[in-house]
């Protein structure tokens, strides 16, 4: 409505009527358009810009009821006054008008006056209409502008983050989150042995600002697990990224869980996050890990504690992991759904593989038509459905085929030959763990990437019999009862603390053989050995209590062999493209 | 108001008691409220008195308070919370932030 100036539109049959009106209007600045009946007023409509129409109710043609009918449907959302002109006093019909879509009446005869003022009124509250309008259909552009662009980063987002192992059989997972984006984080990846890791994290605050900080902290954990790195490692490495990147007040609870199926044991760092619970396979929480540490990005590192629990892992063992939003989600009356129910569903005895559903459906119908107060994610592990990876497989060959192979080096496809060494004294001991470095070295061999897992394995089985039975002294058997298996790893981490002498040497030797490579890993302890001879006899007669780990390098490789006072360990792997 | 301040009469301490839920509604209010008492102040006390549910942006808070009153140097009490209460901020692990009582 330009200028106050409007456009009016006066219908009626009565030249008289239309003629007085045209002078009012003129008189108060306005134009008057004029039509004779109904459906002339319906056709000047369509065709121009009408600001307001004066409408009387009978006409011949059509009638001022079903012209206001057309008119306001042509309108559409555009608010376009109807005052009805009528010399009726019964409210019946005056109540027809307004169900047709008038918006007020004048009585005939008219007063100058009040039309003006009706028709100032009715500008106004057009004006109004069209200013909300106007606000409305821009909210409603930016909604739509942000949630494409939301679609577009939670699709990187989803790359970045659900690229690992969260579809293997053994997981089952609940995330609900309660925005488009979600503050929980669930990652799970191998790393190079097989073991599964998993982790749980849940940021402050939920919706978009919650999840940037997501992909970080995924692009880290699967990068450095699948490297071989600790979870006291990871822990370290994002915890200094949180610290650099999220504002203060901003932190993330989070949660680490490594299922180790050939040493049996969990390894556990929980940083703010609820009980992880374990469940033998007759039900019960069997083991439970509570949280030990700050969450992630509150303190720098050196505060930032990296101590892991161990537990051992039995037949049928199943872990969960789940954030704050199961526990405290709220039914109808109030009530938190709660630890106790939660637990409740693991202490049954029943069908172990049907406690996940039991508990989302639980949690389903204890919320019932509530709405989301937080982001939910629960998570279950069966241990035992954890599958062994598909490992190149190691071709075995005798120490006299290297030779031939050293002999051939000239062939189609030259590698190198190369060698490395690594010596690490007790300081060093005591703070690096040499696996990652070991493993990057030997994979930068072009065609040993394919072998990592198998090579990590193997590094890790004979760099841990160095250190924990060469140089700390620790006896396996010692870790036969449970009670005795968390003993063992509290043992190892306070011997290494107090480590004041002694070495390790690692030496690494990669010759070419046909369409692959032999590599030699040769470790070398300064502690006093072992009799190699009586416990390889042990193992063959499959009455060792202990020596799962050697016995796994000794399937991978194809020649295993101890020298010196057993205080010196040479593997050779055969690999091929 | 779900939030009230008060300080001591040598102004050395503030306490900030909590009614109903202490979540992301009040972040401003409580910000304020320990923001406008300036430096001289030497100690802060939470009340959780009177709070009912605490959620993680409330520990947020918290932490942004602890680094206005100087970080590893602040000195911080949370008082009087609930059971429920208590075990949130221990499974965040707050006592290693704050005093806990």
């Amino acid at each position: 409505m330009r200028n106050n100036s409007l456009s009016v539109l006066v219908v009626d049959d009565d030249f008289i009527n239309l003629s007085l009106l045209k002078a009012i209007l003129g008189n108060c600045g306005h134009q008057a358009v004029l039509a004779k009946d109904g459906q002339e007023a319906v056709t000047i409509f369509s065709q121009g810009h009408i600001d307001m129409v004066l409408m009387d109710v009978m006409m011949p043609v059509m009638d001022g009821y079903e012209a206001t009918r057309q008119i306001k449907a042509i309108a559409g959302e555009r608010f376009v006054p109807v005052i009805f002109l009528t010399a009726l006093n019964d409210e019946k019909a005056l109540a027809k008008c307004v169900e047709y879509g008038g918006d007020d009446f004048l009585t005939k005869p008219y007063n100058h006056v009040i039309l003006r003022s009706k028709i100032d009124a009715m500008a106004r509250v057009s004006q109004l209409h069209s200013t909300i309008k106007a606000q409305r259909d821009e909210l409603a552009y930016h909604n739509e502008r942000i949630l494409r662009e939301q679609e577009v980063v939670r699709t990187v987002f989803s790359n970045i983050v659900h690229s690992g192992s969260l579809n293997e059989p053994c997981v089952k997972y609940l995330i609900s989150p309660m925005a488009l984006f979600n503050g929980d984080l669930l990652l799970a990846a191998r790393q190079p042995s097989g073991t599964m890791r998993i982790m749980l994290a849940d940021f402050t605050g939920h919706g978009l600002s919650a999840a940037v900080g997501a992909m970080p902290v995924a692009d880290i954990f699967y990068r450095m697990t699948r490297k071989g790195f600790s979870i006291g490692d990871v822990v370290i490495e994002i915890n200094k990224k949180l610290r650099k990147i999220l504002p203060s007040g901003l932190f993330c609870a989070a949660c680490l869980v490594d299922i180790d199926n050939n040493e049996k044991k969990f390894s556990v760092w929980n940083g703010g996050v609820p009980d992880v619970l374990v469940r033998g396979s007759s039900g019960g929480v069997r083991q439970r890990y509570v949280s030990r540490h700050l969450p992630l990005g509150v303190v720098n590192n050196d505060r930032l504690g990296t101590t892991v629990e161990i537990g051992e892992i039995a037949n049928g063992d199943r872990v969960y992991l789940y954030t704050d939003g199961v526990i405290e989600a709220w039914n109808k009356q109030g009530e938190m759904f709660g630890q106790q129910r939660l637990e409740a569903y693991l202490s049954r005895g029943r069908d172990s593989s049907a406690v996940f559903d039991e508990i989302r459906e639980g949690l389903i119908e204890f919320m019932g038509d509530q709405s989301q107060a937080d982001d939910i994610t629960l998570m279950e592990v069966a241990c035992d459905d954890i599958a062994v990876p598909d490992h190149p497989g190691a071709i075995c060959v005798t120490p006299d085929d290297v030779k031939d192979a050293t002999e051939s080096r000239s062939a189609a496809h030259p590698l190198v030959v190369w060698q490395s060494s690594l010596e690490m004294d007790s300081d060093t001991l005591k703070n690096f763990d040499p696996l990652p470095l070991l493993l990057h070295m030997i994979t930068e061999i072009q065609g040993l990437e394919d072998h990592r897992e198998n090579l990590y394995m193997i590094l890790a089985e004979l760099y841990s019999n160095a250190l924990d039975h060469g140089l700390l002294g620790l006896d396996s058997s010692i870790k036969i009862t449970p009670r005795g298996f968390s003993e063992y790893y509290m043992m190892r981490e306070r011997m290494l603390a107090s480590l004041r002498q002694g070495k390790i040497k690692v030496d690494l030797r990669h010759i070419p053989a046909d369409g692959g490579g032999k590599l030699v890993i040769r470790v070398e302890d300064s502690g006093s050995g072992f009799d190699y001879r009586k416990q390889m006899l042990g193992l063959e007669e499959n009455t060792a209590s202990s020596g799962r780990g050697i016995a796994l390098v000794r399937s991978l490789c194809c020649h295993v062999e101890y020298c010196g006072t057993g205080n010196i360990v040479e593997a050779m792997y055969h690999w091929q493209v | 108001m779900a939030l009230s301040s008060t300080i001591s009469s040598d102004g050395a301490i503030v306490t900030l008691a909590v009614a109903g839920r202490f979540d992301f509604n009040i972040h401003q209010d409580f910000r304020k409220a320990y923001e406008k008492h300036g430096n001289g102040v030497k100690k802060y006390v939470i009340d959780l008195k009177d709070t009912e549910y605490m959620d993680s942006s409330a520990l947020g808070m918290l932490l942004l308070l602890r680094d206005y009153a100087g970080g590893d140097s602040s000195d911080i009490s949370i008082l009087n919370g609930k059971s429920e209460l208590k075990k949130i901020l221990a499974i965040a692990n707050f006592n290693k932030l704050f005093n806990i009582g």
